[in-house]
């Protein structure tokens, strides 16, 4: 096996590597017939077109906004809830795990005409908000699963010298758990993020006139004379943030938490 | 998990907020959903009582029974290539200095909006200006997977695998790194071989990790959408036509009442699923 390794590699990159590539590739060129300009040339076009566009613009502050708020959300709500979870046994705790279980697995399709009612009965249609709350529906239950599996890898012990050095509850939270599980809410904050970015049902259906995410203003991009290098001009900017993510967690993500199922 | 956790009621302060928000963007919305389901609803003004009359119209109708199997199909497909493949390159990169890089590189496709992907996919076969797709012109290979039911079927599960192996291999690694090494001296010391120690060390140890990516893998393909309809629109002769495209052109017809008795059949067949799930683990963990 060992002496396939370096192959396996290359095919894997090639794999994972080929449709950005593409994307890429395409973001580069000019792709409409323009004036003085061969199509498919090389060009800066697109994404000069991407910051000449207002819409384009606040789509992308939109998509910011509401995945900034979720993730403070979800690790606002999950990290106590994970405590609880952890450290204590209670009425119900095993019932709340399979009701997160279940709600992580409910399909958005399933509850967006509801979701959709409910909020524009509260003014939460086209206000990030209201996307950043549904999205903890999925983004919450898997916040908690993290945050369980790195509060349970750390002693009890440390709890119990903190109380015995009156350290309040929240004291403790504030000055001896998060420092300790500083990796498992980054790994947290990272799933939250990345699945509430890429969510596309309950961003559309809850963004009618305005509050357009990055996802709905690429698919408005599509005409009857789509210029698909300014699609992928955007779709290569929808990719930096998590990108970036990527690279800030890089040293977390896999290392030292088992998943309780 | 060696002590017990002690018996206090009182955390239920700390589950307070998790709690209200899942009732507020869980509970409550699937309860209106099983109300809907009940009801034939013209505007919401304008309701009827019909009772179970769409459940028992969802179960007898052979397009529904059609979609199910597909659905179920692209699940299984889905499951026993990225399963197996994630845990495999895992193992690969178990103790491989620069394990970190792949991992970071099967994690790209897991940041790509979902309405996206499949237009990334479309770009790269398309025979004109593709890289695939001109590969496959070059070397004189029909790719006719528009009208190919089987080129369609092979496409999405190429674009499926390629959005979600990232989550195998990392969550199956996560499993392999909890792995103390004595284990592994232990093996060898009694000279177990290779199967041996996959058989009873490690996967055993992955587990959970494991199961998480099954049941995440599941619920997502069995409900695929976005990708499915912008690749070929459920077509060739409805071969990728699965539930979530049911659903929608339910919706989309604005039949509130049916979408949302059709809704509470797919939640009832995954909590199904997560239920036996549950049951697996939980007897797994006690046996």
């Amino acid at each position: 096996m060992r002496r396939w390794r370096p192959l396996v590699i290359v095919l894997l990159a090639g794999f994972i590597l080929m449709p950005l590539a593409q994307t890429f590739l395409l973001s580069f060129m000019s792709t409409l017939p323009r004036e003085g300009m061969a199509e498919g040339e090389w060009s800066l076009i697109n994404y000069r077109a991407v910051l000449a566009s207002p819409a384009l613009m606040s789509s992308i502050g939109n998509s910011a906004v509401y995945v900034s708020i979720n993730v403070a959300l979800c690790l606002m709500a999950g990290l106590p809830a994970a405590y609880a979870l952890s450290r204590y046994s209670f009425v119900g705790d095993r019932h709340f795990l399979l009701l997160l279980l279940a709600f992580r697995a409910t399909p958005p399709v399933v509850l967006s005409l509801p979701i959709f009612i409910l909020f524009s009965r509260f003014g939460l249609v086209n206000s990030p908000v209201g996307i950043a709350l549904v999205h903890c529906l999925f983004n919450l239950p898997i916040a908690i699963w993290i945050l369980e599996a790195f509060i349970s890898a750390i002693p009890r012990e440390l709890d119990e010298t903190a109380f015995i050095d009156g350290h309040s509850l929240p004291g403790f939270f504030l000055r001896h758990l998060i420092p300790a599980v500083a990796p498992g809410i980054g790994v947290a904050a990272f799933f939250c993020f990345l699945f509430s970015w890429v969510e596309v049902v309950f961003a559309r259906i809850l963004t009618v006139t305005a509050g357009k995410p990055i996802t709905m203003a690429i698919n408005a991009l599509f005409t009857f004379q789509t210029d698909i290098g300014l699609v992928m001009a955007m779709t290569v900017v929808s990719l930096l943030p998590g990108l970036l993510m990527i690279w800030f967690v890089r040293n977390h993500i896999a290392k030292g938490f088992t998943l309780r199922a | 998990m060696t002590t017990p956790r002690p018996y206090r009621n009182a955390a239920w302060v700390l589950m307070l907020p998790a709690a209200l928000l899942m009732g507020a963007v869980g509970v409550l919305p699937l309860v209106s959903v099983f109300n809907y389901s009940l009801h034939d609803i013209f505007s919401l003004a304008d309701v009827l009582w019909v009772g179970p009359e769409w459940y028992a119209e969802i179960v007898a109708d052979p397009r529904f029974h059609a979609s199910l199997l597909r659905s179920l199909a692209f699940s299984a497909t889905v499951i026993a290539v990225q399963v197996p493949l994630g845990v495999a390159l895992a193992l690969m990169l178990r103790g491989m200095r620069g394990a970190v890089f792949v991992l970071m590189l099967v994690a790209l496709p897991l940041v790509v909006p979902w309405n996206l992907i499949a237009m990334m996919w479309l770009g790269l076969v398309d025979p004109r200006t593709g890289l695939a797709g001109q590969a496959f012109a070059a070397f004189g290979i029909p790719f006719d997977w528009k009208e190919n039911a089987a080129l369609t079927w092979a496409l999405l599960v190429a674009m499926d695998t390629w959005h979600w192996l990232g989550l195998s291999v990392i969550l199956s690694y996560a499993g392999l790194s909890g792995i103390s090494p004595d284990y592994y001296r232990a093996a060898a010391i009694d000279g177990a071989s290779r199967l041996v120690v996959l058989r009873h060390v490690e996967l055993p140890k992955i587990a959970g990790a494991l199961g998480i990516v099954l049941l995440l893998r599941f619920v997502d393909s069995f409900m695929i959408y976005t990708e499915a309809f912008a690749l070929n629109s459920g077509g060739p002769d409805e071969a990728t036509w699965f539930l979530a495209i049911d659903l929608d052109e339910e919706i989309n017809a604005f039949n509130y009442g049916a979408a949302a008795a059709r809704s509470m059949v797919y939640f009832l067949i995954v909590i199904t699923v997560i239920w036996a799930f549950a049951r697996i683990s939980a007897a797994r963990r006690a046996g």
